[in-house]
């Protein structure tokens, strides 16, 4: 495979034109989310290729981390919107994310596994982001869900002397694990069922096998990291908002 | 003489519904005696578990005091404050496990002898003790419930709404247990209850709420039978919904 320049990127509509004659064949209503779709992806991923041209020749530590921040913002905002009915979700998505990944850019620094460079740090915090993301949205839907739906549980407890700590413990735990099983899937299933992005990104522009494979475990110990911590500042966050100092549950949202 | 264990001070809870406000428990002032036997009864919606909820601390009032031991409840860590005060839900939950780990949810350091003691007193079937809730009738779930409460060996029993989910033959054996513990044990006990007729088979004092006040008390014949009030005699003659 050549290094692919815009004529093979426009050569390849053909596979949109493709599936459009597919689905509209069978009577399957998507051809406007296929147009849609094809056209955002092509808009949106050129822009952040100038974009990221741009952050690596200036290679600044402040855009570096402007641009995760700004990462992070879009993500808490789009984690937060899917929990409905709930009160200061974006506060808990964003410190939940900005903690998570931070600590683990901080610690592959700390640990010399990469250096400062926009070319490190922007693809590998957009990969963190982006799982935490996820990870933060599950943990604080089941979370919420579970404290509404388990009112007489919880009180139940309360009333016969338990803190709030204990009366929510189960629901913490399962929220957290809620939160982090898409990357233990992923974990354990890697290799076998599917070759990761980074990896088959790697291997298709030409690196050794290998030295993409260790690049892949790197990354997914890095997402387990981010995962966990996500959600356990996540389910810590939220959990208190449903008690109050007397350990009183309130569903007030 | 007895002396009050419980006594609240112009009560008062108001709460939002759909953004308005609405007064559940209004300006309530009662002394609870030691080792004494209430009955709050009254019409749906009256305020009574909104009371018993209060009394929990599983709610604040938005004004007005209550007092344990005449010293305001604030006082007390409420953890412990509900372990003197147990409080018995209207429709009873039992944890995962068996029912003796129900029983020790509430004290673990329960002995083995401590859990007869207890399960005798409910009149719980010896041999349904090691099995889970799923095994269990309405009746004996809210046995291994009130078993489960006197583990923590409180004060004051509130139940709220002890017999609404079962049949009368559950229902009867419920109100004689809740007569025994009054009978045997010096605790005081406050029972919920909307209905007249069982409100006159268990006894003792009966304080009538209405809209969330009280509106009268005394003996339960005569709340029941012989009210006072217009509005004691407005549910006297199942005028009040």
């Amino acid at each position: 495979m050549n290094n692919p320049a815009l004529t093979e990127v426009v050569i390849s509509l053909l596979l949109v034109v493709a599936s459009l004659a597919i689905t509209r064949y069978w009577k399957i209503n998507v051809a406007k989310d296929i147009s849609l779709g094809s056209v955002r992806a092509f808009v949106q991923l050129i822009a952040v290729g100038y974009v990221l041209q741009l952050v690596f020749d200036i290679e600044s530590v402040w855009l570096v981390l402007l641009c995760l921040a700004v990462m992070i913002l879009i993500g808490a905002q789009a984690a937060a919107s899917r929990i409905k009915g709930f009160r200061g979700s974006f506060a808990i998505t964003l410190l939940a994310m900005t903690v998570g990944s931070f600590f683990t850019l901080a610690s592959m620094l700390a640990l010399n596994i990469i250096t400062m460079e926009a070319r490190y740090i922007i693809p590998l915090g957009g990969m963190i982001i982006g799982n935490s993301m996820n990870a933060t949205a599950l943990t604080l839907d089941r979370l919420t869900s579970d404290v509404k739906n388990n009112r007489l549980a919880i009180e139940t407890s309360l009333a016969l002397g338990k803190s709030w700590r204990v009366a929510s413990v189960g629901f913490v735990r399962s929220a957290a694990t809620t939160g982090m099983i898409s990357i233990l899937n992923f974990m354990k299933t890697v290799g076998i069922v599917a070759l990761p992005g980074a990896m088959t990104g790697m291997i298709l522009a030409g690196a050794d096998p290998l030295e993409a494979v260790y690049l892949q475990i790197i990354v997914a110990y890095m997402l387990l990291a981010a995962v966990v911590v996500t959600s356990i500042v996540t389910v810590e966050l939220t959990i208190r908002k449903f008690f109050t100092r007397f350990h009183q549950l309130t569903l007030n949202d | 003489m007895s002396r009050p264990i419980l006594e609240s001070i112009n009560l008062t809870r108001t709460v939002s519904i759909d953004n308005k406000p609405r007064t559940i428990v209004d300006n309530f002032s009662f002394q609870f005696q030691q080792g004494g036997s209430y009955l709050i009864i009254g019409p749906s919606g009256a305020g009574k578990s909104s009371l018993l909820r209060l009394f929990n601390r599983l709610d604040e009032p938005t004004t007005g005091t209550i007092r344990f031991h005449d010293k305001d409840q604030c006082n007390y860590s409420p953890c412990k404050l509900r372990r003197s005060i147990g409080y018995l839900f209207q429709t009873p939950y039992l944890f995962e496990g068996s029912i003796i780990d129900n029983i020790r949810y509430a004290d673990s350091e329960l002995s083995d002898d401590d859990i007869t003691r207890l399960t005798d007193m409910v009149h719980l079937r010896s041999n349904l003790i090691h099995s889970g809730s799923s095994r269990l009738s309405g009746g004996e779930l809210q046995r291994v419930a009130m078993a489960r409460l006197l583990a923590m060996s409180p004060e004051v029993i509130l139940l709220d709404e002890p017999t609404s989910s079962l049949d009368p033959t559950h229902t009867e054996t419920i109100e004689e247990l809740i007569g025994e513990i009054r009978r045997k044990h010096s605790v005081t006990v406050i029972v919920v209850s909307h209905d007249p007729a069982q409100a006159l088979r268990i006894g003792g004092d009966a304080l009538l709420m209405v809209e969330g006040r009280l509106i009268e008390t005394g003996p339960v014949e005569q709340i029941v039978n012989n009210p006072q009030t217009e509005f004691g005699q407005l549910y006297r003659d199942r005028k009040l919904s």
